[in-house]
């Protein structure tokens, strides 16, 4: 394996390795979850607090892990965080929760957590997978956060609540549904695309 | 030692490592989490009954309560019916207010809802929906009115309006609240709504 220096196991999480639009992973609560900014937000969150504590944790034990039982351990230590994340909001953010739904205990079925268990915290550092964790959750809550916006913009005239376009504005309701959410990504993928390629080209 | 035994020992000792944790974490948060449920039920029953301070059960069954609501000095201000029955994409789930003596409907709240956004789930909004309820005659079964009147006054005692667009959710609404209506006039009949009635047996 090359050797990288922390910032660039960060910042590819942001761009180069976006767990969105490059890898293509986790579309479920990036669809299901992102017609409000505030929903995105706590989404990004929650799935922020499951990756980097599951890829620490993972990467702390995987020298005692039987390869032929991996993933069902690592399964087990990211269901374990996932109901950790779930019982917390329901404690202490009850509206969030109640928004979010069946969406918090899905978490553990979000390829991103497992796939960086299996690609990138067993087989590096504890540090390494701690920041290739953070860099990861950063370009997941910054791609719901773009997704969000949008969508809520758009779909009611307001940000994080708070109407910020006038009375004139008529919503776009399909914004808010699902169609909304499969458009807004299809066009933010193909400007990340054309925006790469454009980069390569120079 | 063994491959096969060592992957038994660690899952098993993952297992036990998770369970022992989450145990923990979920003995810490339960009595929170009930308290955010009741309180969501509470802030409910206080809003629909007004004057109301504190909700008692009066009689319970499945996907049905009846709350007393009381004032400050223990007086029966108001009836809470907390209702469920099925929308247009899942369950709808209400909060009916009624006078003391049965017969006018104070207010309605939407507890819970997963209409569609913008058409269905206008049912929570106060002022395309929820207000028509406000003063409603409980005396009779309640209909809807289509396409919408123009203004409150235009509508009968016992006619609320449609939202345009969302028949299906606001007919799911009336349905709730006519069969809510219902059990609480049998209820009544039947003795069984007496705000004492807990404290006498």
């Amino acid at each position: 394996m090359p050797s990288k220096t922390a910032a660039e196991d960060f910042f590819k999480g942001l761009w180069l390795e976006n767990p969105i639009f490059r890898q293509m992973l986790g579309m479920c609560p990036t669809l299901a979850v992102t017609n409000t900014v505030i929903n995105g937000l706590a989404m990004g969150l929650a799935t922020s607090f499951v990756l980097v504590f599951s890829s620490f944790l993972i990467s702390l034990i995987k020298k005692f892990i039987p390869n032929q039982v991996r993933i069902a351990s690592y399964i087990v230590v990211i269901a374990s965080f996932v109901t950790i994340a779930d019982r917390f909001l329901a404690a202490y953010f009850w509206d969030i929760s109640k928004a979010l739904g069946p969406f918090v205990p899905l978490i553990v079925v979000n390829c991103i957590i497992l796939g960086r268990a299996e690609a990138f915290a067993s087989k590096n550092t504890v540090g390494r997978s701690v920041i290739d964790a953070l860099g990861m959750s950063a370009g997941f809550i910054l791609a719901l956060l773009v997704l969000s916006s949008i969508r809520e913009i758009l779909g009611s005239g307001r940000f994080l609540g708070y109407r910020i376009l006038g009375t004139w504005f008529e919503p776009w309701i399909i914004m808010v549904l699902p169609a909304g959410a499969f458009i807004t990504l299809g066009v933010m993928m193909a400007i990340s695309i054309q925006v790469e390629r454009k980069r390569k080209g120079r | 030692m063994s491959l096969s035994s060592r992957m038994v020992a660690v899952l098993t000792l993952v297992g036990f490592l998770s369970g022992g944790f989450l145990a923990t974490v979920g003995h810490l948060t339960r009595e929170r989490i009930a308290l955010n449920k009741k309180m969501e039920v509470e802030r409910a029953i206080l809003a629909v009954v007004p004057g109301a301070s504190a909700g008692r059960i009066i009689h319970e069954e499945k996907d049905f309560t009846v709350y007393a609501g009381q004032d400050k000095d223990g007086q029966l201000a108001g009836f809470a019916v907390y209702a469920a029955g099925t929308g247009f994409q899942d369950k709808i789930v209400l909060m009916l207010g009624l006078d003391v003596s049965l017969s006018r409907i104070n207010s309605l709240t939407i507890l819970e809802q997963k209409e569609t956004p913008g058409l269905g789930a206008k049912i929570t909004d106060e002022t395309s929906f929820l207000v028509y309820w406000e003063g409603k005659d409980f005396g009779k079964p309640l209909s809807l009115r289509k396409p919408p009147a123009a203004s409150r006054e235009s509508l009968s005692a016992s006619e609320v309006n449609t939202i345009t667009g969302a028949t299906i959710s606001s007919q799911a609404v009336l349905q709730i609240v006519n069969s809510a209506r219902e059990r609480i006039i049998n209820l009544n009949k039947e003795g069984k709504l007496n705000p004492e009635g807990k404290d006498a047996k």
